[in-house]
């Protein structure tokens, strides 16, 4: 066409300038509140900072971090941490992914439910996680009354090293499952129900339409609610601070708590920040390496 | 082969449609369930709701709400809230859709390693940045200010926005635009009158998620809001600090800071869905 001819430089400029005019003020702004503070992070964690000792700050250069890595306590958090994250990420993937299939096939009042599911996201969680203490009481809770009644013996929610983890767990999972349910129902809604139905006239059964042909279509949408969730389990601190504030012992201690007890309540400012940049360094390598092989990267139609 | 004759194939789907409901409803009453017990627990005297029988049926009371009503701070954390989470949407929206478009309609050198730098912000442990953001706070004077909790709440809520928006413009076709550029119209008005409209449901279900995280949120106001800007969230933190034993009116105050949360959701929450439904997450 002779009009896309008459325009190469002039017009690849303007193309450069219009984009990055659009991502300026986010970029500018994610520099100024993200980025600053990261790298202000980063030299605190490579000193001996600690509020304790004011004014006797020593750069100790990779030290904090070697003392992380030989320490017991580390690896113990590293565990509870990677144990919680799992565990919570896929039983709400199961679990969302599971319902949102159901739902799918309810046509009438689908809005209803999905208001009822919208809820344990929607509420502030430190009124959920104050709800949850009152009912994981051991005496007066509601929980430990239904079991009564049941003529089951009483569990001590957050009282014991394994069960704490598990009422962690369930609060969380009564928080977030929803979440992976709606990006699953969304999918679902803007799935092609051609190949589905085709599938279906040829005999295949409900669950191997579900398993050949609908949960490999919904794998992108799954990706970011995998993502998402995986961010925020692994460094999940409000319902684990209210709840057990790490106990019993450290049984629920993970490193997030961890770091902050050692940055807020002991002031080892320092010895804390590394932890998080580990925590940081964690992170994004296993974000990497789960959204480049899911080929989440893959370019899609362009202007 | 069998096949099964009609009137048990009808049965048995109505049985499954029973089972489906069954099991959809029994979800439905554990995410409802705990909103439920707070309501209760806020209409309970002291003896009761210490009860080591919790009971469903007991005569409601309002005193608890009296009491907290009596409080002249609860008020004042509403309207912080509301400014800061208002504040705070508005301008992740400004800065957040523009971005959002050229990450999901241009291709351009890098630009998945800038989406990726956009959801590392997301990843970083808030005690990493606390401590830095608290001193920088200090030094502008933004600690315990309005201004100083919306930018905050910006700066934790920008990522998940963008990500989200950049599957709308994604999943919109790019015919339209297209058109209006060989038409003649710039960039910005391609964007601006054509992909903007169509996304707007998108846009919304966004905007409603930022608020509800903004008017969530807890360790960041903690630590960078003072006695004079204190949110829902924290006020609601602070009750629950001094009276341990008094479950009744600290649920009256729970039920009491929720109501905002639960209106928004009655009232906007089919956008929501529709939303998120629309675009979904790509």
């Amino acid at each position: 066409m002779a009009a896309a001819r008459s325009r190469p430089r002039p017009e690849a400029a303007a193309r450069r300038r219009f984009v990055l005019l659009m991502l300026l003020p986010a970029t500018a702004l994610l520099l100024a509140v993200t980025l600053f503070p990261f790298l202000w992070a980063f030299a605190m964690s490579l000193t001996d900072l600690a509020l304790t000792r004011p004014g006797q700050t020593r750069f100790v250069g990779l030290a904090n971090y070697a003392d992380h890595l030989a320490s017991p306590d580390f690896w113990r958090a590293a565990r509870v941490t990677a144990l919680f994250t799992l565990l919570a990420v896929s039983i709400q993937l199961v679990l969302g992914v599971g319902l949102a299939v159901l739902l799918h096939r309810e046509t009438r009042g689908a809005w209803a439910w999905r208001l009822a599911f919208l809820l344990p996201m929607a509420i502030t969680p430190v009124a959920a996680i104050f709800t949850f203490r009152m009912m994981f009481h051991p005496s007066i809770g509601v929980f430990n009354a239904i079991l009564r009644d049941l003529g089951l013996p009483p569990v001590d929610w957050l009282g014991t090293p394994g069960m704490a983890l598990v009422s962690l767990l369930i609060v969380d999972c009564w928080q977030w499952t929803p979440f992976v349910l709606l990006i699953a129902a969304g999918g679902l809604a803007s799935l092609d129900p051609e190949p589905l139905e085709a599938a279906e006239v040829d005999g295949a059964t409900p669950w191997q339409v579900l398993r050949d042909h609908t949960l490999p279509m919904l794998a992108p949408f799954l990706a970011v609610a995998v993502v998402f969730r995986a961010i925020d389990a692994f460094k999940t601190f409000d319902i684990i601070f209210v709840l057990t504030g790490g106990g019993p012992g450290v049984a629920t201690r993970t490193l997030n708590l961890l770091a902050y007890k050692q940055g807020i309540e002991f002031l080892s400012i320092g010895y804390a920040a590394a932890l998080a940049i580990v925590m940081l360094v964690v992170t994004i390598v296993a974000a990497q390496l789960f959204l480049r092989r899911t080929g989440f990267f893959r370019p899609r139609a362009a202007l | 082969m069998r096949r099964p004759s009609r009137f048990s194939r009808r049965a048995r789907r109505r049985l499954g449609t029973l089972l489906r409901r069954l099991v959809l409803g029994l979800f439905a009453l554990w995410c409802l369930f705990p909103v439920y017990w707070l309501a209760t627990m806020s209409l309970k005297t002291p003896v009761e709701a210490a009860s080591r029988n919790p009971s469903f049926l007991f005569r409601p009371i309002l005193d608890n709400y009296r009491a907290v009503l009596d409080r002249p701070e609860i008020w004042g954390y509403f309207v912080n809230s509301s400014i800061v989470a208002l504040g705070s949407t508005a301008l992740v929206l400004l800065i957040g859709v523009p971005c959002a478009y050229a990450l999901g309609r241009y291709r351009f050198r890098g630009a998945a390693d800038f989406g990726f730098w956009i959801l590392t912000t997301r990843m970083t442990p808030p005690v990493a940045v606390l401590i830095p953001f608290y001193v920088l706070y200090v030094r502008t004077g933004l600690v315990d200010t309005r201004a100083g909790l919306i930018l905050a709440h910006v700066a934790l809520n920008l990522s998940i926005a963008v990500w989200l928006m950049k599957g709308f413009f994604e999943d919109l076709p790019p015919e339209l635009e297209e058109a209006a550029l060989v038409d003649g119209a710039t960039r910005w008005q391609a964007f601006r009158d054509i992909a903007l409209p169509v996304a707007v449901p998108g846009i919304a279900a966004v905007a409603i998620l930022c608020f509800l995280f903004s008017w969530n949120e807890f360790l960041f106001s903690l630590v960078l809001a003072g006695s004079t800007v204190r949110t829902v969230p924290l006020g609601l933190y602070s009750f629950i600090g001094y009276q341990q034993i008094d479950w009744g009116s600290l649920s009256a105050s729970a039920v009491l800071l929720l109501a905002p949360v639960l209106v928004i959701l009655v009232l906007f929450g089919r956008h929501l869905v529709r939303g998120l439904t629309l675009g979904a997450v790509k």
